[in-house]
């Protein structure tokens, strides 16, 4: 086990550097000058020599590299060129209010998705298993950014129940997290069923059901819990969609995360700052990946065993 | 309903595709006194804000999201099985720095570096080809790679390489076909996805350009009028919507069917 | 001083007499409000203002309406006597300019963050971008400013009752979507705010005066003004709207003909071999694009390249100001008097002397704008405006589009409210709010 968790931290310490490092690479993608495409064909050359000089533009790439990893090191990320405050400070005040939306929305994953994939399991073949296997066939397929705006058409202005945008009051989360969450339970329900369907053909459960213990018995203790390694497998894979996700419902709620200001930043081109979101972003999900690995490790006896001893 | 369905939406949209720029379109022709007016017998979708026939634009757009899907997949998969393919054959530091590799681009979430990109490169079909390229050529090399480290081990060939047949000769012959049917399946799910990537960079304003019709844009334009217009948003989106729907149908079948027949 | 409906000064601080052909003696009225921060208003503080901005270290871009004071003298606290370089009739049309407490200037209060004057209402906030609240002197009522970028999630708070009102900025559609619906009240007025198209004199291309004439033949502003703005605008042809006192009924515009503009396109040696390149700079409100992307359609049906560009306003503006620009397209909000024209077409008014970014040179505007200046009766002024916007219209450095109408919407309940022609917030002095009828 100690040896296991060991191999994660290393592999995702490399990934982390990695992606560092492509994310510095960023900003020397852009097409012609930088310091002009961030400021404007007409800007004044004093202003454009300023900004090459706090960017850093000017020295060799090594030395920007290695300048760029000392200052993440201290957590400076620099200073927004619109709004010039620290990067860092706007990510920190952010991301509060992204992990809410993730958070609820993957409650929603997993309250419609959970249930739905059992439903479909239980019953399979029924009209109950088709209606299932449509609703998550139809999740995977309509684009958020579309069903983001019906939901609004429908369910605020249509009927009223809930506010229009942005983050204001307990009623606000909801059709962002419901957009978001409904896309992810699509995957999760089939996720779920297959994964239930596999381990109800299982010998020990047929073991079990012969020895006549009662079904919910068999549903509940047996086999459920033996499917939750494959759904956290599932849910960690979901979680880079509902990462990416998030950063178009942000922007189609109006919800002030980072996802919204990521896009913000790229159409003010400030290239600074979408560094840093694109940084913390990614960097958050390598962490939770790597949680996720470790929860997983710990949940499948094969790995905890075969470490020990 | 499993096959045919799909199978004829996704024929009418490679078709619509492919032709629509020799149709005697005009996505651009504007008529101010017909703006948004709204599906009627005559003018079977509608117009937009700005008098242009939905029905044309849907159409053009049509031909976008083929051309952008086909040529990342085309690219990715190439690119992708190549470097997972020799990762997986050489083996030793080369696969392990490869699989690294992999991991650093897959450590971003969903579209995130490719909107990054996007954003970075600019506006334009071209760098919305780049920046989904540059995402997508992982999924096909683990895939491939996979492939072939579990074929590696096999017995025929361990016998080819017994017999002295050539390396590359053994890759093409023995390895490639085998690790042909997966990539397919693979590119379908990869198609429907990009042509919703596609989408959603053009809807976030970091693809394709206006006038140069998208649906995704097309989705964006219409979301503002949906309370006085709601036909501008719906339409498009239902063509994203059964696109991508009948290319997930057609990959999921491609998939039971190649199970039948390696089961 | 403040402007009645054709524009025309009248008092608003003070009321003044011209003691001779350079001094002008101005008296404070008995009513005047203290500032927001207590302390009286006295003469001493018009003179602080005043000199303030003639400073020239100040760099203030109302300097040039000020430049011919010489000396300023305040006799007691409620009268100022302002001695001019050289006479001026119309001296007073130019004391437009809010006075600030001269404590605060000596201190040097940043004014520009947090206003201090002394107006029906005191600032309160200003956090940032858009979000504003002031509070309202006689009863206290607080105002909150809430930026809302999209239209529609503005309609859709309004009429959710998450705001109140709003005023301006949406397409025709959504208005008549609002003034449709029970819970909200629409207003409609017709409004003086110039739009236009604007020109870089410099340019090979739209520096030609021929060029200039085939876009305005190009362009077909009736169509534009009955289906895109919803019949909510009036088609201008000088920058003064007919009714101002200064302006002009009798111009004609350029009629819509694609015809005459192919054909002086022509003469100025375009055709389909060497085609007209044009790069339209507009701001990245979706309102102001779509109709930047009808005239571009527009212009590409006589023979024109365009390349329509947006930009956040920010960016934008500061191309404008800088002069960085082919053509363009923006909007005169609050023009009152008819000094404007030296501001924006006078030759020496390039900028940072002034807002002539186009950089229109044309000996004969000049002299009209400073004969206009000098003239002393309001009658030789009217006549030199009038035949000044005609050479204007003959040589257009803008390209007039038209006069937007305004409108309001608000919550049902809101009584009071009078729309101003060139679209500010003054009626919220008055508006209120009927409880009574609010369930």
């Amino acid at each position: 086990m100690v040896r296991f968790l060991f191999s994660r931290v290393i592999s995702a310490s490399i990934v982390m550097l990695g992606v560092s490092c492509l994310v510095f690479l960023l900003i020397h993608l852009i097409p012609g000058d930088p310091v002009e495409v961030m400021l404007g064909e007409t800007a004044r050359p004093v202003d454009r020599e300023a900004l090459r000089q706090a960017l850093g533009l000017n020295q060799p790439i090594h030395q920007q590299w290695w300048g760029y990893m000392k200052g993440l090191l201290h957590l400076d990320l620099g200073v927004s060129l619109h709004s010039k405050r620290p990067i860092f400070d706007l990510l920190k005040e952010r991301f509060p209010v992204t992990f809410e939306l993730t958070f609820f929305s993957l409650l929603v994953a997993v309250g419609l998705g959970f249930p739905l994939g059992v439903v479909a399991a239980v019953n399979k073949g029924t009209p109950w298993d088709y209606f299932a296997i449509g609703i998550s066939i139809l999740g995977v397929s309509i684009p958020i950014f579309w069903l983001g705006p019906l939901m609004i058409l429908l369910f605020s202005y249509g009927l009223g129940w809930f506010p229009v945008s942005g983050r204001e009051g307990i009623a606000s989360i909801f059709l962002p997290a419901f957009t978001l969450g409904f896309a992810m339970s699509a995957i999760l329900s089939r996720m779920v069923r297959s994964s239930l369907l596999e381990i109800l053909s299982e010998d020990y459960i047929r073991t079990a059901r012969a020895k006549g213990i009662q079904e919910w018995r068999v549903i509940w203790y047996h086999t459920l819990r033996n499917a939750m390694l494959p759904v956290i497998t599932v849910l960690g894979l979901q979680l880079g969609a509902l990462l990416g996700g998030t950063v178009i419902i942000e922007w189609v709620f109006s919800w002030p995360g980072i996802g919204q200001l990521t896009i913000e930043a790229i159409q003010k081109r400030d290239y600074p700052l979408v560094q840093g979101c694109v940084l913390m972003i990614s960097l958050t999900y390598v962490l939770v990946n790597t949680g996720i690995d470790f929860v997983y490790g710990w949940l499948d006896p094969r790995i905890r065993l075969s470490e020990e001893g | 309903m499993g096959f045919w369905v799909p199978i004829t939406v996704f024929l009418f949209w490679v078709i619509l595709g492919l032709g629509s720029p020799f149709l005697n379109l005009d996505p651009e022709q504007m008529d101010l006194s017909k703006i948004l007016n709204p599906p009627s017998l005559g003018f079977w979708l509608g117009y937009d804000d700005l008098g242009r026939s939905i029905a044309d634009r849907l159409m053009a757009g049509a031909t976008t999201s083929l051309v952008v899907s086909i040529s990342v997949v085309g690219i990715t998969l190439m690119i992708g099985t190549f470097v997972g393919t020799l990762s997986g054959y050489w083996g030793g530091w080369v696969d392990h720095g490869m699989v690294r590799l992999m991991d650093i681009f897959l450590a971003f979430p969903g579209l995130l570096l490719a909107i990054a990109m996007a954003g970075v490169l600019g506006p334009g079909i071209e760098n919305v080809v780049m920046a989904l390229c540059v995402v997508g050529w992982v999924g096909f090399a683990r895939l491939s790679r996979a492939q072939v480290i579990s074929i590696k081990q096999r017995e025929h060939v361990q016998a080819a390489l017994a017999i002295g047949l050539g390396r590359t000769q053994i890759i093409l012959k023995h390895l490639l076909p085998l690790t042909l049917a997966p990539l397919i399946v693979e590119a379908t799910f990869s198609l429907a996805g990009v042509v919703i990537a596609e989408a959603s960079l053009s809807f976030l304003g970091l693809g394709v350009q206006p006038p140069d019709p998208s649906w995704g844009s097309m989705i964006r334009d219409g979301a503002q009028y949906m309370l006085v217009a709601p036909h501008m948003v719906i339409f498009p989106g239902i063509a994203v919507m059964l696109v991508v729907l009948a290319v997930n149908l057609l990959g999921d079948r491609f998939r039971d069917w190649l199970d039948v027949k390696s089961g | 001083m403040e402007f009645d409906e054709q524009n025309l000064p009248v008092p608003g601080l003070a009321v003044w007499k011209r003691v001779s052909p350079t001094q002008f003696r101005f008296t404070l009225k008995d009513s005047i409000q203290p500032f927001h921060d207590g302390s009286p208003f006295t003469s001493g503080d018009v003179k602080a203002t005043l000199e303030s901005i003639l400073k020239p270290e100040n760099a203030s871009p109302h300097r040039g309406d000020l430049i011919s004071i010489q000396k300023i003298e305040t006799p007691d606290s409620r009268n100022i006597d302002i001695f001019l370089k050289s006479p001026d009739s119309f001296f007073p049309d130019r004391l437009r300019v809010g006075i600030l407490p001269r404590k605060k200037i000596e201190e040097k209060h940043p004014f520009h963050t947090q206003p201090v004057g002394n107006g029906p209402f005191i600032f309160l906030l200003w956090p940032e971008e858009g979000s504003l609240k002031i509070k309202r002197m006689f009863d206290g009522q607080i105002f909150e400013f809430l930026y809302v970028k999209d239209h529609t999630v503005r309609v859709l708070k309004l009429l959710k009752g998450e705001i109140d009102m709003l005023q301006n900025d949406l397409p025709p559609e959504l208005v008549s979507l609002l003034a449709k619906d029970q819970r909200v009240r629409v207003i409609k007025g017709k409004g003086s705010n110039f739009t236009y198209l604007g020109f870089n004199m410099e340019d090979p291309v739209v520096g030609r005066l021929g060029v200039r004439k085939a876009i305005a033949h190009a362009l077909n502003r009736e169509d534009m003004i009955r289906y895109v703005l919803g019949g909510a605008a009036r088609p201008a042809s000088a920058l003064l709207p007919p009714e101002h006192w200064a302006g002009n009924q009798n111009l004609i515009f350029y009629s819509y003909n694609p015809v005459k503009a192919k054909n002086f396109l022509n003469q100025e040696g375009f055709d389909e071999q060497r085609l007209p390149k044009i790069t339209y700079k507009t701001s990245s409100d979706p309102f102001r694009v779509r109709l930047a992307t009808i005239i571009q359609r527009q212009l590409e049906k006589v023979g024109f390249e365009v390349d329509v560009r947006s930009y956040d306003w920010g960016t934008f503006y500061g191309d404008i100001k800088g002069g960085r620009f082919q053509m363009f397209s923006l909007t005169w909000v609050g023009i009152t008097t008819p000094d404007i024209f030296h501001m924006i077409f006078h030759s020496e008014s390039v900028p940072p002397n002034g807002a002539n970014r186009g950089r229109f040179q044309n000996a004969v505007a000049d002299q009209l704008i400073v004969q206009a200046q000098r003239a002393d009766t309001r009658e030789t002024q009217m006549d030199l405006y009038r035949h000044l916007q005609e050479v204007l219209l003959d040589q257009l450095p803008y390209i007039p589009l038209w006069y937007e109408d305004h409108f309001f919407a608000g919550n049902k309940n809101l009584e009071g409210y009078q729309l101003a022609p060139d679209g500010n917030y003054d009626g919220l002095s008055r508006i209120s709010l009927n409880r009574k009828n609010k369930q």
